[in-house]
């Protein structure tokens, strides 16, 4: 004990005369007792991981002394580094693993932020063993930690690193060119939003939940519902059933998704539900593997529902867009889609594509295919009870019954007159 | 009733004629015709527009809805003016349902075979009693049942939202709307037929004078 106190009190002693004349020539860079650790990382110091790979250890000084965590120092993070064992010799599997271990570390000064994340879908995408999910470092940075102001100007960091093709959409959509041209979007100089503005930067929600999406978007569109109800009949059942970006990205291709819904408990229904998972009774119910049709989905939801009693499920319709890419091509309000023939007709685009969904724990949806026909029958009158939309979905076998009521409404008086005619023609001869 | 009936005696005094239809009657009758015209094509239009355009999608729903307040106005026109007149006899049910059949099919007899070798009509035709069996039978169901189903299925989707409750209560929007359709393909039946039969009377014209003037055309 007394060896290791003596020890340390020498490395302290010896690195402080080290390091002194750097420090005095560039003071920006680093406290002092980071100086100590740099002495060694500032050069190109490299390990041999697990997996094959190299990590490079090299740490630049004039980068980490302007991040914020150059208050907390070397130290502030890496307090697990062994006094007197360092540079260990432990092994480190990958980058992967050593990423997902600080993950934790941040939580310790940022334990809200963390929280928020964990109820990310990054987080449980994570949690999900997916590689490609990010953790702090992969939007922060490992030690180039910026100022939030840095994130705000309409670059897409970091967004974009990952969601190249949703911020090209965005950067062109009438949110992306105002924030870059000044946020001249409205009179009231309110600030077009970037990604963080309606997506949250922590708590990362996926935007296939429910109403989260269409309540972001009333959050800075305030008026919006009593815009629509001045001209759009039944302006709060078309703004439930009909995402914003369906009208108002006028150039995208669109779909009807069928979530299932729990009717008693009002939440979607978890893939994981009862006996088994939806997805096992999916793929029995649709054996044929060519999407579910009316009866496929009729049984689905009687036998969700016929759980004990405790579950009442049917499935919620929405009109949405088919890519995360076309959801961010939000066009100015004047070229939304404003015809009501664009969805109210037999065969309207958005009916042609339609999915059933189940909710994941992240809030995110799995999705299977359906026939479009699903939309158009009668079996659907129960299982699709509460998605209806005037002329593009109607029932099939209702209009053959308005053919019937038609010809055999024509039918009275031309059979009457035809029976007159016989009957006088009959008593003629007789 | 007396007071009623003196009424009667002494408009039939007056014209030498029986009168049938009142004015309030003939008044809901009309706006009535009018109504479902306007109803069945916008009702055509809003379900077809992929098939034909006679208006705007917008348009017929907004005629539509209109409409459709009006003619709820106009039945409860109807309802109202029944309600405090002894004329209501006209729609009271038959208690005796098997002698109500009989008359029933022998009035559809009539229609098919009667009417043409020149019979009399076995429903004689009163101010109090105005409906021959089939008649009765179909303007009951179209009055008490087809109309008012087609008035709450339709308030409930002028509205979806206020009528949430009501909606999933029946089982859905699905269930509304096709109930609705079911109502609208009755009413386009029933129309067609309906104009057709008022073109049986003495005259062709016969049945139409009468709802337009109020007064039974006299008989050869």
């Amino acid at each position: 004990m007394k060896l290791s106190v003596v020890w340390i009190s020498l490395l302290v002693a010896t690195a402080f005369l080290a390091v002194a004349p750097a420090t005095s020539a560039d003071e920006v860079t680093a406290s002092d007792p980071d100086a100590k650790c740099l002495k060694c990382h500032s050069k190109k110091l490299k390990k041999a991981l697990e997996d094959g790979e190299t990590m490079f250890l090299q740490i630049s000084g004039e980068d980490f002394g302007q991040s914020v965590h150059q208050v907390i120092g070397c130290t502030g993070c890496h307090r697990d580094v062994p006094k007197g064992k360092h540079p260990s010799r432990q092994p480190i599997s990958s980058r992967r693993e050593y990423s997902l271990k600080h993950n934790e570390t941040c939580s310790q000064c940022h334990a809200a932020r963390h929280m928020d994340y964990k109820d990310s879908v990054h987080a449980s995408m994570v949690a999900a063993g997916d590689n490609a999910a990010p953790v702090c470092s992969d939007c922060h940075s490992s030690h180039s930690i910026q100022q939030r102001a840095v994130y705000e100007p309409v670059s897409g960091e970091p967004c974009s690193t990952c969601h190249q093709d949703i911020y090209d959409a965005y950067a062109q959509s009438v949110h992306g060119l105002a924030r870059s041209n000044g946020n001249v979007i409205r009179e009231s100089h309110i600030q077009a939003p970037i990604c963080a503005d309606c997506h949250r930067s922590h708590d990362v929600t996926a935007v296939s939940a429910m109403d989260y999406l269409r309540d972001t978007c009333l959050e800075c569109h305030d008026g919006a519902a009593v815009a629509h109800e001045k001209w759009l009949p039944n302006a709060g059942m078309h703004m439930k059933s009909v995402s914003c970006a369906a009208c108002h990205s006028p150039m995208a291709d669109r779909r009807v998704d069928l979530q299932l819904y729990d009717n008693l408990k009002q939440v979607p229904v978890a893939q994981q539900d009862g006996d088994g998972t939806y997805q096992s009774r999916l793929e029995e119910i649709d054996a044929a593997g060519d999407g579910l049709d009316s009866v496929e989905l009729w049984k689905l939801v009687r036998q969700g529902s016929r759980q004990g009693g405790a579950v009442d499920v049917t499935l919620r319709g929405r009109m949405e867009v088919t890519t995360g890419v076309d959801a961010h091509r939000l066009a100015p309000r004047g070229e939304a889609v404003r015809s009501c023939e664009n969805c109210h007709q037999g065969g309207a685009n958005g009916f042609e594509n339609v999915t059933v969904s189940i909710s994941m724990p992240d809030g995110r949806k799995q999705r299977f295919e359906a026939d479009k026909k699903v939309l158009n029958s009668v079996v659907s009158v129960d299982s699709v009870g509460d998605f209806y939309a005037p002329g593009g979905t109607r029932i099939r076998l209702l209009d053959g019954l308005l053919v019937l009521a038609l010809v055999g409404g024509l039918a009275v008086p031309v059979g009457h007159i035809a029976l007159g005619k016989y009957l006088r023609r009959k008593n003629r001869n007789q | 009733m007396t007071t009623t009936t003196m009424n009667y005696s002494r408009e039939q005094r007056k014209h030498g004629k029986v009168y049938l239809h009142p004015l309030p009657v003939r008044l809901w009758h009309w706006l009535n015709a009018l109504g479902f015209t306007l109803l069945i094509l916008t009702g055509f239009q809003i379900r077809y527009v992929d098939l034909f355009s006679l208006m705007s999608f917008e348009t017929a729903v907004k005629m539509h809805n209109w409409v459709g307040f009006a003619v709820i106005a106009n039945w409860f026109l109807w309802f109202v003016y029944y309600l405090f007149s002894e004329r209501v006899t006209n729609y009271h049910p038959d208690l005796d349902p098997k002698a109500f059949f009989q008359r029933y099919f022998r009035q559809a007899g009539y229609y098919s075979w009667g009417y043409f070798q020149g019979d009399d009509k076995p429903h004689k035709v009163q101010p109090h009693d105005k409906f021959n069996p089939m008649q009765k039978l179909t303007y009951q169901f179209v009055m008490f049942i087809s109309a008012p189903v087609t008035f709450l299925t339709g308030l409930m989707m002028w509205d979806v939202q206020r009528f949430q409750g009501l909606i999933e209560m029946v089982g859905g929007l699905r269930v509304v709307n096709t109930v609705h359709v079911l109502m609208f393909i009755l009413f386009v039946g029933f129309i067609i037929t309906h104009i057709y039969m008022g073109f049986l009377g003495k005259k062709p014209s016969s049945h139409y004078k009468e709802m337009v003037t109020g007064y039974e055309e006299p008989h050869d």
